[in-house]
């Protein structure tokens, strides 16, 4: 049946028997059934089988789910909220489709947020320079000290510039006044040693670390006090970096090494640069490491003596001459390596080492000089652009990482999902 | 629209998500609890070969157009309120109606009656 030789389509046929028609499209319907036997054939068929599911008798619904419309229907009417929230209601009648997608994008959103999460953590640049902070801490017992100082400008990049000092330059132990101004008496009557004789004295040897923060108002004059005050107690910075980052504030942390009578002035007199907002002090005692490496370093000195007595006194053959000159060989470099090892223990006693971080107390500054609009909008799309080709680069190399990992257990898991969801769908199906 | 029409349209709205939200309750503990499916069998006491037979072809016709089929024959509602109901264009509903009226007939014919008498003979022997 097609409409060159029917002006009536079947479903109009079909239409006209429901009474779904107007009544000029019925008038137009029945006067093609009077004179077409195919459409009247067909409009039989239609009646007929309209007629055999109207002998069939549906049996009533259950009670539960008339008490369920009910229960629901009179809620609605009455603009009560049902007892679950409208998201799980809408949840609960999703299609297959509806939780898919959903199910998707959450799972997606997830898997990018682990990747974002995991290049962050692996390639975070803050963690390099936390590790290049502690490698470029020089040894102790290294007499040159390394000082790092950061262009304190406020205009203009920071630029590191890197200077060498002796310490011995500025600090003369024999100068050292042996009064010890320790607020908290921590540390009384320590670093008044005599190290050559140290033997003879029972004052014991203390390591001391001081960790101090301070907050400044005035950040260019705590500057210039805290460089008098190093230049007035004979102290020294063994690593020193300031940072002056724009619309931040700025600030110093520095590793200071101050002779051990005179911590407890260099202390007070940091502590009236600004607000104290942690202080930590530390001693460790290094009294019996000290006095065993004396005496060992004494008998290896009595053990040369008695060696070089007998390569002077006594005459033999050749081979003992060299066997002698090999054992005060030895016993030289063991000597030479104890009295350095003292000399550490001793400049770890004789300078307390201080680490200061001194921060400004920072104010947002209204007429500060910002840039033009155009500047600033061009900088924001550079820095987007920036953030944008990063968050790329790490979504790709994330997938790069563990692509082949998930794609493995995806195709373990898709065979017996993809079975379940079959099996889903034909008992869906056949309800 | 009357607001008692309208009300009876929202009854059978709710009528149908709950009813949905049941087969798919009922499909998912068949494939993953291996709850064994409960059937409502209307009329499957005192039931005629005709019945028996109708049953069977209507289970073979997809579910919209099943829906639409009950809808219109048994609920008696305009092609406009099933288009409503179920969120249907109103020539989707009609051709989809005419397509499952001519897939029963089809159904209801010779091969279908068959094995729906086939069916009928064991379910009679089971009674």
């Amino acid at each position: 049946m097609n409409t060159t030789t029917h002006p009536v389509a079947p479903e109009e046929v079909m239409a006209f028997l429901d009474g779904e028609l107007s009544a000029a499209g019925g008038q137009a319907v029945s006067a093609h059934l009077e004179d077409c036997a195919e459409c009247s054939e067909l409009a039989e068929q239609l009646r007929g089988t309209s007629n055999s599911l109207s002998r069939w008798k549906i049996e009533s619904a259950p009670m539960e789910l008339t008490a369920s419309v009910f229960d629901l229907a009179v809620k609605k009417q009455k603009g009560r909220k049902v007892c679950r929230s409208s998201i799980f209601i809408r949840a609960s009648f999703w299609t297959w489709k509806q939780w898919t997608g959903g199910l998707g994008v959450v799972a997606a959103s997830l898997i990018l947020l682990l990747a974002v999460a995991t290049s962050n953590r692996t390639h975070s640049p803050e963690m390099a320079d936390r590790a290049l902070m502690f490698v470029s801490e020089s040894a102790p017992q290294e007499h040159r000290k390394r000082i790092s100082v950061d262009n304190t400008g406020v205009d203009g990049p920071p630029v590191t510039h890197r200077i060498s000092i002796t310490p011995s330059a500025i600090v003369s132990r024999q100068n050292t006044p042996g009064v010890v101004a320790d607020s908290n008496r921590l540390f009384q009557g320590l670093g008044d040693h005599v190290p050559d004789a140290l033997s003879l004295s029972p004052a014991p040897m203390i390591a001391r670390t001081v960790s101090l923060t301070l907050v400044v108002k005035d950040f260019n004059a705590s500057r210039a006090i805290l460089d008098a005050t190093l230049a007035r107690h004979h102290s020294y910075a063994a690593e020193l970096t300031a940072n002056a980052a724009e619309n931040a504030p700025r600030s110093i942390q520095a590793s200071l090494r101050v002779p051990a009578p005179e911590l407890g002035s260099v202390l007070n007199e940091l502590r009236i640069l600004g607000r104290v907002e942690n202080e930590t002090q530390a001693g460790e005692e290094v009294t019996q490491q000290h006095a065993d490496l004396v005496a060992r370093l004494k008998n290896s000195l009595e053990t040369e003596q008695r060696l070089q007595a007998i390569l002077q006194q006594r005459t033999g053959k050749i081979t003992d001459i060299l066997q002698v000159e090999q054992e005060i060989s030895r016993v030289r470099g063991e000597i030479e390596q104890m009295e350095a090892e003292q000399k550490i223990l001793e400049h770890r006693a004789d300078f307390a080492a201080v680490n200061l971080n001194l921060r400004e107390e920072y104010k947002a500054q209204l007429n500060a000089p910002a840039g033009s609009v155009s500047t600033r909008l061009h900088n924001a799309l550079v820095a987007g652009f920036y953030n944008t080709s990063e968050t790329v680069l790490r979504i790709v190399l994330f997938f790069a990482e563990y692509g082949l990992t998930i794609l493995l257990w995806l195709v373990i898991l898709a065979s017996p999902g993809v079975l379940l969801w079959r099996r889903y769908h034909r008992m869906l199906a056949a309800l | 629209m009357s607001l008692a029409h309208s009300f009876e349209l929202n009854l059978y709205a709710i009528g149908f998500k709950l009813l949905r939200g049941h087969w798919r309750k009922a499909a998912f503990r068949a494939t993953f609890l291996g709850v064994a499916r409960q059937f409502l069998e209307p009329a499957a006491q005192h039931t005629t070969e005709a019945a028996v037979s109708l049953r069977h072809a209507l289970r073979k016709l997809g579910r919209t157009d099943r829906e639409i089929l009950f809808l219109r024959e048994f609920e008696g509602l305009s092609y406009a309120e099933i288009a409503e109901l179920l969120s249907l264009p109103m020539n989707t509903v009609r051709s989809r109606l005419f397509r499952a009226r001519m897939a029963l007939r089809e159904l209801l014919t010779a091969p279908a009656v068959k094995t729906a008498s086939r069916e009928f003979a064991e379910s009679e022997g089971r009674v």
